[in-house]
């Protein structure tokens, strides 16, 4: 125990379920950029896959929509691609889950009770997928660094040798998954979570609002991708005749 | 050099053998694998293409010259790579008995192909299909509908492994006639409908939200919800930049703390 931690701060990890997150992590990974790409890394899918994990899509849902909007406007090519959420939505979700804290949508989250502590998980992942931004970087510098060995392959024409490079550095896309997702899911059950209590109550208040700006958020950096001129009359078309027909079907709704 | 590769001929298409054609999809799933930032996709193509010469009788000189015309820098999109790998491996087999110095074409087929797919790729799926696909999973995730979301992108996963597969042979068939693919009016057509489907969904991804909302009676939702949106287009303005979601977190968090306070 760290002695300038309060007590009952930081949990004992369930070491099994910590390899299966982590597992599940660097299969993302993988699928994010180096394999086949289908988006299930992305974070709504990630997310459910892993509350499925565990017996609770529900709170894969609640992590995952939000999250998934407010990232939409992220493009995962070459030199722009930032941060790694897919390790830290499988972290923000299997880590709430082994902590024990379940969490609901927003539709049906109380503001006073479970939305605060969903607005700290996702913020918890947002910092999380910033830092795994650094590690997504080196892994392609080392790329760098083994694609310059295979140069030698252009004298001796020694093909095992690029091979062996490629399938080195797809390993390493996986083991970097695997050990984001172990040591994000390490922060946010035995630190992120239990820290939520020793919040001061301002802040926690202003946590229950972040869930709720969140969507809106992703929208909007969609509009300004598109264009506002350009996209106002298609989004105002989908906008009032979903309102209208979810007012006029309420019955459907969840 | 230019070599007059062009078939317009009536002969019969020509077929990938269909073991090399498994190999090369295979493979072609992972060409991004080792992305880097000097030469992008160099090792990944080089490493796609290398079934067609494992095919073939060992020779150090030539194995030696094909590694050198695949590891310059190299760059696509990688759903529609396969048109590209496909006319590869044909022009090389057209181009085997050639003088090396011939075999350099390739190398300019490959960069100007490429480039014209990447930017073809980027605006229909990561401009067009990508936030298409997000906000239809996203509008399923509203309705509660989670196994929806799974069955979304699994049927997402098999199209772009078919694309990937057919193209592979289309390529092969076309060879450097490539090129009039590219200029299909289709491509834009396609990019246009996707694009505009993402703002539907976009705009239906709002509507249900704010319906949801009122519906559930979390007060402060529906004034939240156009906040954010205003800040979502707001911030790039007033930054002069585009901000990663992930910064778009802490930004929101800030708002809410002066909204707590305003309030």
């Amino acid at each position: 125990m760290v002695p300038w931690v309060p007590p009952g701060l930081i949990s004992d990890p369930n070491l099994p379920a910590l390899m299966i997150l982590g597992l599940m992590a660097g299969l993302l990974a993988l699928d994010d950029t180096a394999l086949a790409q289908t988006w299930f890394g992305q974070p709504l899918p990630a997310a459910i896959l892993t509350g499925y994990l565990f017996g609770d899509p529900v709170t894969g849902l609640a992590v995952g929509l939000p999250l998934q909007l407010v990232l939409a406007g992220n493009l995962p090519v070459g030199q722009t691609f930032t941060g790694d959420p897919t390790s830290a939505t499988v972290a923000a979700v299997g880590g709430s889950l082994l902590a024990g804290r379940p969490l609901s949508p927003v539709s049906v989250a109380d503001t006073a009770g479970t939305l605060p502590l969903l607005g700290w998980v996702l913020l918890g992942a947002g910092l999380l997928s910033m830092l795994g931004h650094p590690l997504i970087q080196a892994e392609r510098r080392v790329n760098g660094i083994w694609m310059l060995k295979g140069l030698h392959s252009l004298r001796d024409g020694r093909l095992a040798r690029i091979e062996n490079l490629h399938n080195r550095c797809l390993l390493t896309a996986f083991l970097r998954g695997l050990v984001s997702g172990i040591l994000f899911t390490l922060v946010i059950h035995g630190v992120w979570v239990p820290l939520f209590a020793h919040l001061p109550s301002l802040l926690q208040t202003s946590l229950g609002t972040l869930p709720l700006l969140l969507p809106g958020l992703g929208v909007g950096t969609l509009i300004d991708r598109y264009g506002l001129k350009n996209s106002w009359h298609w989004m105002a078309l989908g906008m009032v005749g979903t309102f209208f027909a979810a007012r006029y079907f309420s019955g459907v709704l969840p | 050099m230019n070599p007059d590769l062009t078939r317009k001929s009536p002969e019969p298409a020509a077929r990938m053998s269909r073991g090399l054609q498994w190999s090369l999809w295979l493979r072609s799933l992972s060409l991004q694998a080792s992305w880097n930032h000097q030469r992008m996709q160099n090792l990944g193509l080089l490493w796609n293409v290398l079934p067609w010469l494992r095919r073939k009788k060992r020779h150090i000189n030539r194995d030696r010259l094909f590694c050198r015309r695949y590891y310059g820098f190299f760059n696509t999109n990688p759903y529609l790579a396969n048109f590209l790998i496909g006319g590869l491996i044909r022009l090389e087999e057209d181009l085997a008995d050639r003088p090396a110095a011939e075999s350099e074409f390739i190398g300019t087929f490959r960069d100007s192909v490429g480039r014209a797919l990447a930017s073809l790729g980027d605006q229909l799926f990561w401009l067009g299909l990508r936030p298409t696909l997000i906000m239809l999973i996203c509008f399923s995730g509203l309705l509660g509908q989670v196994s929806s979301i799974l069955i979304i992108l699994g049927i997402f996963t098999v199209s772009q492994l078919v694309l990937r597969w057919l193209a592979l042979q289309r390529g092969y068939e076309l060879g450097m006639d490539i090129v009039d693919l590219l200029f299909d009016k289709r491509w834009h057509l396609w990019i246009a409908r996707t694009k505009r489907a993402g703002m539907v969904l976009s705009g239906m991804v709002i509507g249900l939200y704010l319906a949801q909302v009122a519906d559930t009676g979390v007060s402060p939702g529906r004034g939240m919800l156009w906040i954010g949106t205003g800040l979502g287009i707001g911030l790039p303005v007033i930054l002069r930049k585009r901000l990663p979601g992930e910064a778009m977190i802490p930004a929101a968090l800030i708002l809410a703390l002066l909204l707590t306070f305003a309030i």
